[in-house]
């Protein structure tokens, strides 16, 4: 019993990182242009995928990178197709929320025919970064060291963003914007590149979050929905906009999924988180740290 | 939420100007044929617009050859469609009715829900449930009334808890429901089949495709009449301010959280209808067919198509939608068709926001000339 709740304690740790990775984009494209970017998920599917194509010799030519020059090369691949969602459709359509969001709706299942078309529908492999397994003796349990790897990652980008977002004049323009759109532009803020560097930034973390979920879960043309559905859960109970409630709520999600799996089984996972979302959005709407930044 | 940008004008804004001054001329050229007809016409739909259109809106003498000329081609479609065509008849009847529910509530207070598919699927998976847990041979009259009931419950049920938030939460909480319902279906695989689903349940007229296309034709035709009256009413209209100002309806008194609630509920009942005959359709009810959150985001595409927020608008977006899919595009293979239709609903929803029946509508209300 002991070593099972050390296990759940140190796996949840683990997926919890990444799942902050997939989270803290949607927010904070949430938080910076009130866009709810439903392709989000899409995006974690290019990652996966770019990773899938540059590293693996069998899918397209003979060209296959090492692993960690593939991680990479999918989150610049990422970060380049979310900075053209932006500026090739959303920066149009951004005056209408709920258009916006329904063609990123469209966008997301328009890339999952595509990529079904391209690479089938069956579930695809990728070569883990790292290989083997880190057996704990006094625990009792395996962790993978791709876990270990998305933990660091996780962290390293966290920790890189937080520096970009309060220390640098650009990031905080970021911030500045998510606080008070008139305000930031009133103050000098170019609206449009805060704009497209969120969405860059975004990008990106889908891009590490993609080749860490793809590696760890599955990689197929139906992978975007459970992250999405995940980012939404973690974003709403976290408050939408704020980077500090995604990685606390990522947390609290990351350790009941494993709580459920390990005590529960397969068969009610991700049913937990959803009630938890449920009794969030009742009881404070606002999430846990909603609103962290004045924005209305 | 600050979505109001005044910087950087939106391309669909210049694009669909352009198209203005272009159509405007063109409308001029057309008018001059289409006027002679409209003036023919026009006491015909006068008589209409004195009886009835107070209750369902007026028309012009053109919009009233649209109206009359699609009622009789759809009503006499069994007797001169070929068996491909009676059969995308069927279904796209059933996904009428989805997309006009949908706009109900989605289109016209702007609440956009993700989980309309849960409605359907309860009702679908109720009238399956009854009859391979409680007992087979339960006949119709019994099955469909409980089916639809329980649409109108978990209708409320959703309802309740989330018409309270706003804006994009009550989205993602619908998006939720959908993953919910259908994440429970596996673990009580015992009464739902899990993901096989569940059998045995009758097809209505299965021998005689021209009774067959009336069976779902008629409660499309009646829902639609139904929720027009509803749209075109007073209760339509604060509807439509909830969409435009939800404070300002606020402000004038009206409670708008208890209008929204009712919106949904009102379009649970046709999701309901709609999901037993879509059961009746097919013989079986799977997840992957009623629940899954693609299934909300067609009756969506549809009502995007057709132009949302009109009831008659998604009925033609669904027709549409489901003509391509099923007679068009048949013979594409599933991922490019798919592939080629969110192309173009991303394209009306980029270009043409208001939907091609909206535009066609108002295409013939200027090409009639002068009213009165």
């Amino acid at each position: 019993m002991l070593e099972s709740i050390l296990s759940v304690l140190i796996l949840g740790a683990m997926m919890s990182a990444i799942y902050a990775l997939v989270a803290i984009g949607f927010t904070m494209i949430f938080g910076v242009g009130g866009v709810l970017n439903l392709a989000h998920g899409g995006l974690i599917m290019i990652g996966a995928y770019a990773f899938l194509v540059a590293t693996s010799s069998s899918v397209v030519g003979a060209i296959a990178v090492p692993t960690v020059l593939g991680l990479v090369i999918a989150t610049l691949v990422t970060a380049v197709a979310s900075y053209v969602l932006y500026g090739g459709l959303v920066r149009y359509i951004e005056d209408n929320v709920v258009i916006t969001f329904l063609s990123t709706v469209m966008v997301a299942l328009l890339l999952t025919e595509l990529i079904h078309h391209e690479f089938g529908s069956s579930p695809r492999t990728l070569l883990p970064i790292a290989d083997g397994t880190l057996h704990l003796q006094g625990v009792g349990t395996r962790i993978n060291y791709m876990y270990i790897l998305g933990f660091v990652v996780s962290w390293i980008a966290i920790g890189l963003l937080w520096y970009y977002v309060s220390r640098t004049d650009e990031g905080r323009s970021i911030l500045a914007v998510s606080m008070s759109e008139r305000g930031a532009q009133l103050t000098g803020v170019d609206l449009e590149s805060v704009k497209s560097r969120t969405w860059l930034i975004a990008g990106a973390l889908a891009g590490l979050a993609g080749v860490f979920l793809g590696t760890l879960q599955t990689t197929s043309p139906e992978m975007w929905l459970n992250p999405l559905a995940i980012a939404f859960i973690i974003v709403v109970i976290g408050g939408i906009g704020s980077i500090k409630g995604s990685v606390v709520a990522a947390y609290l999600i990351g350790y009941l999924e494993q709580f459920t799996l390990e005590f529960l089984g397969t068969g009610y996972q991700g049913i937990f988180s959803l009630v938890v979302l449920v009794a969030v959005l009742l009881l404070k709407p606002e999430g846990l740290f909603g609103r962290e930044f004045a924005h209305e | 939420m600050s979505s109001e940008t005044d910087t950087g004008r939106s391309i669909s804004g210049r694009v669909s100007g352009a198209a203005g001054r272009f159509g405007g001329a063109a409308v001029d050229g057309l008018s001059t044929v289409t006027e002679p007809v409209d003036r023919a016409l026009r006491p015909i739909a006068n008589v209409y617009n004195r009886t009835l259109g107070g209750y369902f809106g007026e028309m012009n003498g053109l919009q009233l050859v649209l109206l009359v000329g699609s009622f009789l081609g759809l009503v006499t479609i069994p007797f001169w469609g070929n068996y491909t065509l009676v059969q995308a008849t069927w279904l796209a009847c059933i996904w009428g009715i989805f997309a006009m529910s949908w706009d109900i509530q989605s289109g016209y207070t702007g609440y956009i829900s993700f989980g309309h598919s849960v409605l359907s699927g309860g009702a679908a998976y109720t009238t399956a449930m009854l009859l391979n847990n409680v007992n087979a041979e339960l006949p119709m009259r019994i099955t469909i009334p409980i089916s639809v009931l329980v649409a109108l419950i978990i209708g409320l049920a959703i309802a309740l808890p989330s018409l309270r938030l706003s804006g994009p939460y009550f989205s993602l909480i619908t998006f939720v429901a959908v993953l919910i319902f259908y994440r429970l279906i596996r673990p009580l695989s015992e009464y739902t089949g899990g993901e096989t689903g569940l059998g045995g349940i009758e097809t209505v007229f299965s021998t005689d495709p021209v009774m067959r296309t009336y069976a779902f034709m008629i409660p499309m035709l009646l829902i639609a009449a139904a929720l027009l009256i509803v749209a075109r009413s007073n209760i339509g209209l604060i509807l439509v301010a909830i969409r435009e100002n939800e404070s300002a309806v606020e402000a004038a008194g009206i409670n708008a959280t208890k209008f929204k609630i009712w919106s949904f509920v009102l379009s649970s009942i046709p999701m309901g209808i709609g999901g037993v005959l879509l059961a009746h359709r097919f013989g079986t009810v799977t997840p992957g067919a009623f629940v899954v959150v693609d299934n909300s985001i067609e009756m969506i595409a549809m009502a995007v198509v057709g132009g949302m927020g009109s009831i008659l608008g998604p009925l033609g977006g669904a027709f549409l939608v489901i003509m391509l899919e099923d007679v068009v595009l048949s013979g594409f293979e599933s991922e490019i068709k798919w592939s080629i239709l969110w192309l173009i609903v991303l394209l009306i929803l980029v270009f043409a926001r208001d939907g091609l029946f909206r535009k066609l509508w108002h295409g013939l209300d200027r090409l009639g000339g002068d009213r009165r």
